[in-house]
């Protein structure tokens, strides 16, 4: 790809955009207030500037592409379209019973998310598959009737179809979609079979609705995008980014637009990716930490690990099943809640805690002098010296370090001196971030010292080294422009599909000639979803398992699979079985569950972002638990950041906080990379 | 151990991730939907005096204290362990109070060195005698019993065993593949606390224990004090067997730093098979008094030391051996509510409506039309969990069809079909059956099942609140009993297995919970609400 493009964040706060000539090169940045109310009039506003200060030609632009938290933030917000859920006879409370679980076994004021869709407007038909397929009651004409006036006295905008083993049964569904939008043309209609065609009522039903929740949204969004672009970028088409990190025309976003949802945090991670990879990582530890949360993420090999196991809108922040469940392929986030308004208190077994409860921006940590006086992360960073009272955020935000040594030394923990406390606060925080990182990777079989850590965000670089010591991480990045990551990670998304498919069958029934078939059409149908050039490749993966089991293992399907599928697979498990569980059963019978295909264009080139230059040079006394006090510590410029740690080098957007005992390289693009 | 500020911290969250990595192991590799859909299983890790530093939290309180108990006497029987042993029990009164329970642990050393223990309990799906119903007088016929024994040693696995197990038990495949699973997940801790121990150089976890297990029982200590000291009583009455109904009475003794909870004048142990050990007794007492009293307290030695649990023996929860115990979870779910309802006037917290109690579990068996393709087996058998409506909250509804006290999810029903014969017909929430109030109680589902099978097929269901409906509190209203109704009308004791024609239907109606405060005082738009979406 060789073209000019052009990346657009649409944050909650800033919309952030980067142009970038045909090599890759970072051209021009922007960053423009958000405009909740008409979201695509930021992006118009952004455009507009970043044509102007680079001063090309409208008509060289090839490419937009952008992420939003659109999606996000109307599933959380509860703006979505008024939308009905239609389901088999007997189960139109398949939303309202869920999981029948609690997330929290000891909270008896317990709260359970609310599901998108009202009892009122969920409705049922009396068509009815059995597991095999066994057709028991076919799909009947007066039911789309009496539906439609139903659906129409109510006002619904938006229908979510779910029919039991509609997954692998899909003509009921099909056929019930096309006789409703034949009665009904100006219906937006979602089928379980389009968005998740996977095994399990509830979390299907889930995802469906939460696709067809938004999609009016999107596409009206789109449709006035789409018009501005038309005269301001006539050459360019518009793409936008995926949860998975991967670009997708504007056209397939809007028919599953809840494989948007996390279109921005996968931008950070593509960032990271980028950053590593432009030093030679294969494999980085993404990591991101801002005022409230920090977020997380594996990328294996450049790839980004990716999950179906989503939820969104949590009723409790952080809370594991608190939220609406939504199964789409996304990048893997570990977001802990932990940033640097996270608040420190100590708890009833006189143990230290930080978070997840925050200070936010108001009244913010106690240093920032505006009412708030319990201690925070960034309290502690101040008082050890990792952050400058008088350049935090360029010295916009003076902060008031007597604040903070008085709301440290409150903490009944260690001496009383606000320098114990915070060496403490920081432990603390670091071991939450490192345990969660560590957690995830034990589960995945993951090895972290294998790992590059790339930060970014506010607090990302001060914490980071001290996170890659825990981990045992021998390398940590530090890109410059932190604060637009997010769009110049756009910027390095390739396009992409992912499709699966739920096939269960065991391993020695598997031939040559189906697996071939199964596998050309799913290619087929990523290939067409991307709609982009040849040249791409597949990925494939098999979920497998011995039979009767629930969780499976995923692993690359190897091009042996073309000539013996059932050796080829069962070798595969094995290995990955051993890799992570130790001993493999014997006696069982090894079975693929589901398919995964991923079409992927090769990236386009990205290059690392210049930093901003500065000139401010210092030293200052810096807490180092390396060091089990206090010491010297020089300040420096990133152009000049180069030799033995301790170091710190101080911007505009954040400060990168580099412990004795490691050592500083500055590479081209001023990436710095930190060996520990 | 004199430890730099927020160091324990860090060691503490270490030990406790061990046991989540050990649980999240033993899950993924589980061959059963009980376990890793529906999470009836724990992990915990041990210092090598065998006091208990850490647990997993997962969906069973039954396991709370039960898995630390089976700990000392695998102790008593295996003072000295040998790297490589693996050590297995499922005896009741030993462990947590059913056959199908099995206890594994893995004792962890660093070369010869003992450093301490991992250990898990998991549902199995059979361990042979008549199922998972009341239907037994004793424990023998409820199936195979396992004392405590090697599993595993540095010879290998013990084979006798194993095929003792496979011999006895219907579907051996998932339960020697579930066995397989807590073993995995064992050494998943265990590599974990290997580590820990390495990393900081520590000679085992006894001094780490030392802290967690102080600061735990000063919390909970704490907790206890905060309460006056004196006696506080309530009574649970639930179906119990036949025309029996189980009478649980409570009482609770505060004084000063030491709650005592007593069981005397509880029902006698019954005659079929819903008789509770004490140490279930004591797991889901130790859960309700935690609920009400100190939510956030770890489950360790320490959180246990300041609590007394006693029931006199022979009673329903201090079952005899050989008691019946199979179906013990249909009283011992009640307990927490006799906590509750006791504390409720000195603990505000503790305030709730009863609510449905026990988890429904339903087990189905019969022939398959086809043998299945894979293991050429005829036969099947199936086990779900549902669940009715939680009792309402001073400030809230209760929650419809969600498990409490247990946190056992629910099986899809998608991998209910595709996993049987069995037919779900409907899955629906019951309109009207919480209680009424100001706080309306949750409300019960209906679910009815058929079989795709040309012969009759057999159903137990262990249910309760037929006869007597969750009670509502402060002037609420009862939720509405529960029912299990025969499509061809004949009566029977649900928790009895009874066998249905094979085109025959069950109908299973979850109870209700119930309702907090005058009904008169109910908010007039949450009314309107109800009524729009058809919950009242």
């Amino acid at each position: 790809m060789t073209s000019w493009r052009i990346a657009g964040d649409i944050g909650g706060t800033f919309t952030d955009l980067v142009l970038s000539d045909p090599d890759g090169r970072c051209q021009a940045v922007a960053k423009v207030l958000t405009t909740p109310q008409q979201p695509s009039e930021g992006l118009i506003t952004g455009i507009e500037q970043l044509l102007e200060s680079s001063g090309i030609d409208r008509d060289a632009v090839e490419h937009v592409l952008h992420g939003t938290t659109l999606i996000t933030n109307a599933l959380i917000e509860r703006r979505g379209a008024r939308t009905a859920l239609v389901t088999t006879r007997g189960f139109r409370d398949v939303l309202h019973i869920g999981r029948e679980l609690r997330y929290d076994l000891y909270d008896l004021d317990i709260v359970m998310p609310e599901p998108l869709v009202p009892r009122r407007w969920c409705f049922e038909v009396e068509a009815r598959v059995l597991a095999d397929g066994t057709v028991r009651e076919p799909l009947l004409d007066e039911e789309i009737d009496r539906l439609v006036d139903a659906l129409t006295a109510d006002g619904i905008e938006s229908v979510g179809i779910c029919l039991l083993h509609g997954y692998r049964w899909q003509d009921h569904e099909h056929s019930l979609a096309a006789r409703l939008q034949a009665r009904a043309p100006e219906l937006d209609i979602t089928t379980s079979a389009q968005v998740l065609p996977q095994i399990g009522e509830f979390d299907r039903a889930s995802t469906t609705v939460a696709n067809a929740y938004v999609r009016p949204i999107l596409r009206r969004y789109l449709d006035q995008l789409s018009t501005a672009l038309a005269t301001l970028t006539p050459n360019a088409d518009l793409q936008l980014v995926l949860s998975t990190g991967r670009v997708a025309p504007a056209a397939v976003a809007s028919e599953v637009p809840i494989r948007l949802v996390e279109s921005g945090p996968a931008g950070g991670v593509l960032a990271g990716q980028a950053t590593a990879a432009a030093v030679g990582g294969r494999h980085a530890l993404t990591f991101d930490m801002g005022g409230t949360t920090a977020k997380a993420c594996y990328v294996v090999d450049h790839e980004p690990r990716l999950t179906d196991r989503f939820e969104v809108a949590r009723v409790r922040r952080f809370a594991r099943g608190s939220g609406l469940p939504i199964q789409v392929p996304t990048v893997e986030l570990i977001e802990i809640g932990a940033g640097g308004g996270s608040i420190a208190a100590v708890d009833e077994l006189r143990l230290l805690r930080v978070g997840p409860r925050s200070a936010g921006s108001d009244p913010g940590p106690a240093c920032y002098g505006r009412g708030g006086d319990q201690p925070t992360v960034t309290d502690a960073d101040l008082v050890l010296g990792h952050l400058a009272a008088d350049r935090f955020l360029g010295g916009e935000l003076v902060l008031d370090t007597d604040r903070a040594r008085a709301a440290l030394a409150a903490l009944p923990t260690g001496d009383g001196t606000p320098e114990t406390a915070a060496a403490a606060v920081r432990r603390v925080v670091d071991e939450q971030m490192a345990a969660a990182a560590r957690m995830h990777a034990v589960e995945q079989g993951l090895d972290p010292t294998r790992f590059t850590l790339v930060a970014t965000g506010g607090a990302g670089p001060v914490h980071a080294c001290s996170i890659a010591r825990i981990l045992g991480i021998p390398r940590v990045l530090s890109p410059g422009r932190a604060g637009v990551a997010s769009a110049h990670g756009f910027l390095g998304a390739p396009a992409g599909f992912d499709v699966a498919r739920s096939a269960p069958t065991p391993l020695t029934e598997l031939t040559v000639d189906a697996v071939t078939a199964l596998l050309d059409e799913l290619e087929e149908e990523a290939r067409s979803r991307v709609g982009a050039s040849s040249g791409g490749r597949r990925v494939v993966e098999a979920e497998l398992r011995f039979r009767g089991q629930g969780g499976t293992v995923t692993v690359a399907v190897p091009d042996e699979v073309h000539h013996d599928p059932a050796s080829a697979l069962s070798e595969a498990l094995e290995a990955e079985y051993r890799r992570l569980y130790g001993r493999v059963p014997v006696g069982v019978t090894p079975e693929v569950l589901t398919w995964r295909l991923s079409y992927l264009d090769t990236p386009p080139p990205n290059l690392p972002m210049r930093g901003l230059s500065g000139s401010h040079r210092s030293e200052r006394p810096a807490w180092f638990e390396e060091a089990d006090g206090f010491v010297p510590t020089p300040v420096v410029p990133r152009q000049d950041a180069e030799g033995d740690g301790p170091m710190i080098i101080e911007e505009r957007e954040t400060t990168f906080v580099v412990p004795p005992g490691a050592r500083v390289k500055r590479h081209a693009g001023e990436v710095l990379e930190v060996l520990l | 151990m004199s430890l730099p500020p927020g160091k324990l911290e860090v060691l503490w969250s270490r030990l406790v991730a061990a046991a989540d990595e050990q649980a999240a192991a033993l899950i993924r590799t589980s061959f059963t939907p009980i376990v890793r859909d529906s999470g009836d299983l724990s992990a915990a890790i041990f210092d090598d005096r065998g006091w208990m530093v850490a647990q997993a939290v997962t969906g069973t309180p039954g396991h709370i204290n039960s898995l630390a108990a089976s700990m000392r006497h695998f102790l008593d029987r295996f003072p000295q362990p040998a790297p490589d042993d693996v050590l297995i029990t499922n005896e009741p009164w030993l462990s947590s109070g059913q056959l199908n329970d099995f206890t594994i642990v893995t004792p962890v050393f660093a070369g010869t060195r003992l450093l301490g223990y991992v250990g898990s309990t998991c549902h199995a799906i059979d361990i042979g005698g008549r199922g998972l119903s009341a239907d037994a007088s004793e424990v023998y016929e409820e199936g195979l019993r396992v004392l405590p024994t090697r599993l595993y040693t540095a010879d290998g696995p013990n084979q006798q065993l194993l095929d003792l197990i496979e011999a006895n038990v219907r579907m051996p495949r998932l339960v020697l593949g579930d066995l397989h699973a807590q073993v995995v997940g064992n050494q998943v801790g265990a590599r974990a606390v290997q580590a820990l121990v390495e990393e900081f150089e520590l000679p085992d976890l006894r001094e780490l224990a030392d802290q967690v297990v102080e600061r735990s029982e000063e919390a909970m200590r704490a907790a206890i004090d905060a309460l006056p000291d004196g006696s506080y009583h309530s009574e649970v009455t639930t179906d119990g067997i036949g025309e029996e109904p189980v009478h649980v009475r409570c009482e609770i003794r505060v004084e000063g730093s030491h709650l005592t909870v007593d069981y005397a004048g509880s029902s006698a142990q019954s005659d079929r098979g819903i008789n509770v050990v004490l140490n279930y007794t004591a797991a889901y007492t130790t859960y309700g008094l935690k609920c009400a009293l100190a939510p956030h307290v770890p489950h360790n030695e320490g959180t246990f030391r300041p609590l007394t649990v006693t029931a006199p023996e022979g009673s329903i929860v201090n079952a005899r051996f050989p008691a019946a115990v199979a179906a013990r979870h249909v009283v011992g779910q009640f307990l927490p509510f006799a906590v509750m309802e006791a504390l409720a006037p000195v603990a505000p917290h503790a305030r709730m409506a009863q609510g449905s109690g026990n988890v429904w579990l339903t087990t189905i068996r019969g022939t398959r039309q086809e043998a299945d393709p894979d293991d050429g087996e005829a036969e099947f058998v199936t086990v779900f969990f549902a669940s009715g409506g939680t009792g309402a909250r001073p400030s809230r509804d209760g929650l419809s069809s969600t498990s409490f006290p247990s946190g056992i999810a629910t099986t899809p029903v998608e991998v209910i079909e595709a996993t049987s014969p069995v037919v779900v017909e409907e899955k629906s929430l019951r309109a009207g059956s919480g209680g009424d109030g100001e706080r309306r109680g949750g409300l019960g589902q209906r679910i009815r099942v058929s079989v795709r099978t040309d012969e009759p097929w057999r159903i137990s269901c262990l249910a309760d609140r037929l006869h007597h409906p969750a009670p509502g509190l402060d002037g609420g209203g009862a939720g509405a009993p529960g029912g299990f109704h025969l499509s061809d009308g004949r009566v029977a004791d649900p928790k009895l297995t009874t066998t249905v024609a094979a085109d025959g239907s069950v109908t299973l109606d979850l109870p209700g919970g119930g309702g907090i405060g005058d009904p008169a005082d109910r908010d007039p738009d949450l009314r309107r609400r109800d009524e729009l979406d058809g919950f009242a």
